[in-house]
């Protein structure tokens, strides 16, 4: 008597989860496809330094991902990742022990530096939500402030840090990788609690997904996207104290180019710009099917006025399989 | 009506060209200079300065190079930054040009090649001296234009090849080395890669393993450079970076790798942290154009115009190759502190440093 009820119900839960796991693994699947092809193509490419090389060169992205990924899943952009790295990355390097002044804050100063980061992203939050500005022109606009502030404290000359613990973050390492990915993980792992069990998590979703219906059932959506930017200029903050750390230096342009880097790597790994979809771990493998693509083609040898287009052809393959399962969404928004 | 207005107007003219004349006779060194317009007093000489930023410790000393100039001649140099924006420069120079002209000095790093033309057709077109530096298009000859007083750059050619020559020497004339390379679609990188090249081909003991881009950029030469000692391990005994700045983050990333000093690095720029590099002895060699320099010689060439010291057909070579140094261990305390030397600004010893036409 029960069974024809119980068949009803897979057949009507199946479909929906099949293509769930399909849109997931699609890009685990392009990640590990690729990295056999390189692990044939050359044996340089699978030595262990050259794994651990890997982690270690995807520690920075994945930290700026980890941030913008929260942005993204609600449906804004983010653009702020350079002013806000260029901030944090002089702040630091000035307040650490370093060859401008006499500061020696330490892990003070690093959180200093993070907080400050925040701080701007807060601003961005702000001025969407209270100015109406779109995120794409606020996050701009913060980015340039950013910029700003680093460039009146880098005063002309070059920061260069000699805190023990900073410099060595980059340097030493445990269990074959260095402390600056550890920290990369611990930020993918922090992001997934987050993104997860977090209510700024679950409505950051549910604002990209719809945000109108959770206004309707009484939610106040605009602290949630203050919170979001906030947090995303955090995780920011921390990855231009990375990148700090790995050249020894404060530079302004600790950022450059992370911000589209990081969308893509994003996007490549299955989240979505409309919002919504994806989340933390799509990103993480998104930051590594990038940076196994970039390491690969260089061990690979292939020459260097080629690497550019080559690898914008196979983001461009990548992310049109990884949305091919959800075309139909897609085909909505332009 | 309309012949009686012309008809004064021609009398106007040629009343004022008259006036031209006669003061033009009454000055006796500055006759054939310029016509209809006359030399400026040295307090109406406005000096302008402009880079990309000063957030870049070069720019940044070479806009201190014009102050110190201008403190020289008792003037103040206006100092503009476009932050590498090209729309940014040609704002800030229409802006400059609405004002009064006659007698202001410009020495203009163009973002790129193709922002000189209109940098220079507006300066001519306001009568303003323009001097500018590294950036133009290689069709566009500065003796087609009275106000653009000269265009000097350096031989990038040259410094690829003394920077790959001091690799060579420095790892013993025999092994592996890999190349960092700039921006590829930029001149300065094609032609220090060609210097490297010519270098490669004397040196006939050292092979390049392996070149890439890393853009200019300290990041990005960290990370390739990491990459490139996964590939070739210790094959690898020196590093050719077409700029400091990526010489300086292939020693970061030699530092991680537990091979500080192990691995000769050469670049060029003679940046701060280079020159400190080359003191303790984890880099090796580098080139300076002498920044400061650049920022006064500009402003210097254009100041002398103005006051009449130098005529413009006096120039033996206006576009032309300045020179640059080699620095290494022996040298480096001399470039530790850069100043500038005011008989380099002398209006009769403006060109010393020329190396020729630009070909």
């Amino acid at each position: 008597m029960t069974s024809p009820v119980e068949d009803v119900e897979i057949v009507a839960a199946r479909p929906p989860r099949r293509g769930v796991s399909l849109r997931d693994a699609g890009p685990l699947i392009a990640l590990v496809v690729v990295t056999l092809i390189f692990s044939v193509l050359s044996s340089e490419f699978r030595t262990l330094g050259n794994f651990q090389n890997i982690m270690d060169s995807a520690a920075v992205l994945t930290v700026v991902t980890c941030g913008i990924t929260f942005v993204l899943l609600t449906g804004s952009i983010d653009l702020s990742a350079p002013g806000v790295m260029g901030a944090a990355a002089i702040a630091v390097s000035l307040l650490v022990a370093n060859n401008r002044n006499d500061n020696n804050l330490g892990l003070i100063g690093v959180l200093i530096a993070i907080a400050l980061a925040a701080a701007l992203g807060c601003l961005s939050g702000l001025a969407l939500v209270m100015l109406k500005v779109p995120s794409f022109m606020t996050t701009l606009g913060v980015s340039a402030v950013g910029l700003g502030i680093a460039t009146l404290l880098f005063a002309g000359v070059q920061p260069n840090i000699s805190d023990e613990m900073l410099a060595s973050l980059a340097v030493d390492r445990f269990l074959g990788f260095s402390y600056l990915t550890w920290l990369a993980a611990v930020c993918v792992v922090a992001g997934y609690l987050i993104q997860r069990y977090s209510r700024l998590g679950r409505y950051a979703f549910a604002i990209g997904g719809a945000e109108e219906v959770l206004s309707l059932s009484g939610v106040k959506v605009a602290p949630y996207k203050v919170a979001v930017f906030t947090l995303a200029s955090a995780f920011y903050g921390l990855a231009g104290v990375m990148v700090t750390s790995q050249l020894s230096a404060g530079l302004v342009q600790a950022g450059k180019g992370y911000d589209f880097a990081a969308i893509t790597a994003a996007v490549v790994g299955g989240t979505l710009l409309t919002g919504g979809r994806g989340g933390i771990l799509h990103s993480a493998v998104g930051v590594l099917l990038v940076t196994v693509l970039t390491n690969g083609m260089v061990q690979v040898g292939v020459s260097p006025y080629w690497q550019g287009g080559v690898q914008g052809l196979i983001v461009v393959v990548a992310v049109a399989a990884a949305v091919a399962p959800q075309r139909r969404r897609n085909q909505v928004t332009k | 009506m309309m012949i009686v207005k012309s008809s004064s107007a021609i009398a106007l003219l040629s009343l004022s060209l008259a006036a031209v004349a006669l003061t033009g006779c009454s000055s006796e060194s500055n006759a054939d200079a310029k016509s209809g317009s006359s030399t400026c007093d040295k307090s109406d000489i406005k000096l302008v300065g402009q880079v990309r930023n000063e957030s870049n410790p070069y720019e940044a000393a070479w806009l201190n190079g014009g102050d110190a100039f201008a403190k020289s001649v008792g003037l103040e140099q206006q100092r503009l930054t476009y932050d590498g924006d090209s729309t940014k420069q040609q704002e800030q120079i229409s802006q400059l040009l609405a004002g009064d002209t006659d007698c202001l000095v410009m020495n203009i790093l163009p973002n790129g090649d193709s922002d000189t033309p209109p940098i220079v057709e507006q300066a001519q077109e306001a009568g303003a001296y323009l001097v500018t530096q590294w950036n133009k298009p290689a069709d566009l000859n500065v003796t087609d234009y009275s106000q653009w007083l000269s265009h000097i750059t350096y031989d990038g050619k040259t410094s690829g090849k003394e920077i790959g020559d001091a690799l060579a020497t420095a790892i013993g004339g025999s092994g592996g080395i890999i190349a960092l390379q700039g921006i590829l679609d930029t001149g300065a990188a094609k032609d220090r890669f060609a210097g490297l090249e010519e270098s490669l081909k004397a040196n006939t003991g050292v092979e390049l393993l392996d070149q890439q881009t890393a853009n200019f950029s300290r990041a990005e030469a960290l990370d390739v450079t990491k990459t490139l000692l996964a590939k070739h391990g210790d094959k690898i005994k020196g590093i050719w970076a077409a700029n400091d700045d990526m010489a300086l983050g292939a020693l970061e990333a030699l530092k991680a790798a537990g091979k500080e000093g192990k691995v000769a690095v050469v670049g060029i720029d003679a940046v701060p942290d280079a020159l400190t590099a080359i003191q303790n002895g984890s880099m090796t060699a580098t080139v300076s154009s002498d920044g400061p320099w650049q920022g006064g010689i500009g402003l210097a060439i254009g100041y002398c115009a103005a006051t009449g010291d130098l005529d413009v057909a006096d120039i033996k070579d206006r576009a032309w190759f300045a020179e640059q140094f080699l620095i290494q261990k022996d040298n480096v305390a001399d470039f530790i502190d850069p100043k500038v030397d005011d008989a380099d600004f002398a209006c009769d010893n403006l060109f010393s440093r020329s190396q020729g036409p630009i070909s």
